[in-house]
């Protein structure tokens, strides 16, 4: 059985203060937040070789 | 395995979709099961506003107006289409060649 995910995964996001001056990290946050939507909402399976009752 | 990191190409938002009449959809805790008779793929569409869309699309003249009707956030349609477009690919929906709506 194969799986295929035909859609992207969540994207992670990086801790908002990693790599940034401390007074940055709300703006960076800010910038970052749209990111995290793009989930995953279809995910194929290919039953072919299988057996069962179908 | 495929990225649909964009829209495929041939899928257009702007024509009417319907669900193919191969597949059968399940509904399921997380969204629905859709498997089709035909290719005998079997697809999990994990979000209740894919799942209503799909079972829409017939309804509609066109996908943003079945995303309209449904009143799918704006910043939510991109995934929406995009997550469309692989279905169509897998032949779970299919354009409707006549533009008809789906009586009843």
């Amino acid at each position: 059985m194969t799986v295929t995910e035909t859609a992207p995964a969540t994207q992670p996001v990086l801790p908002a203060g990693e790599h940034t001056a401390p007074g940055a990290e709300r703006d960076q946050a800010a910038e970052a937040s749209p990111l995290i939507e793009d989930e995953l909402l279809v995910e194929e399976i290919s039953i072919d070789g299988m057996c069962g009752v179908y | 395995m495929g990225c649909a990191a964009s829209t495929e190409p041939g899928f257009d938002p702007a024509r009417p979709y319907e669900l193919h009449p191969d597949v059968a959809l399940r509904p399921e805790p997380f969204g629905a099961l859709a498997y089709h008779y035909g290719n005998r793929r079997l697809t999990f569409l994990r979000s209740p506003e894919l799942v209503q869309l799909v079972t829409e699309l017939g309804d509609h003249e066109s996908v943003a107006a079945s995303m309209a009707a449904l009143g799918v956030a704006t910043e939510r349609r991109p995934a929406l289409e995009r997550a469309l477009a692989s279905l169509a690919k897998s032949e779970v929906v299919r354009p409707r060649s006549d533009g008809a709506v789906r009586a009843g």
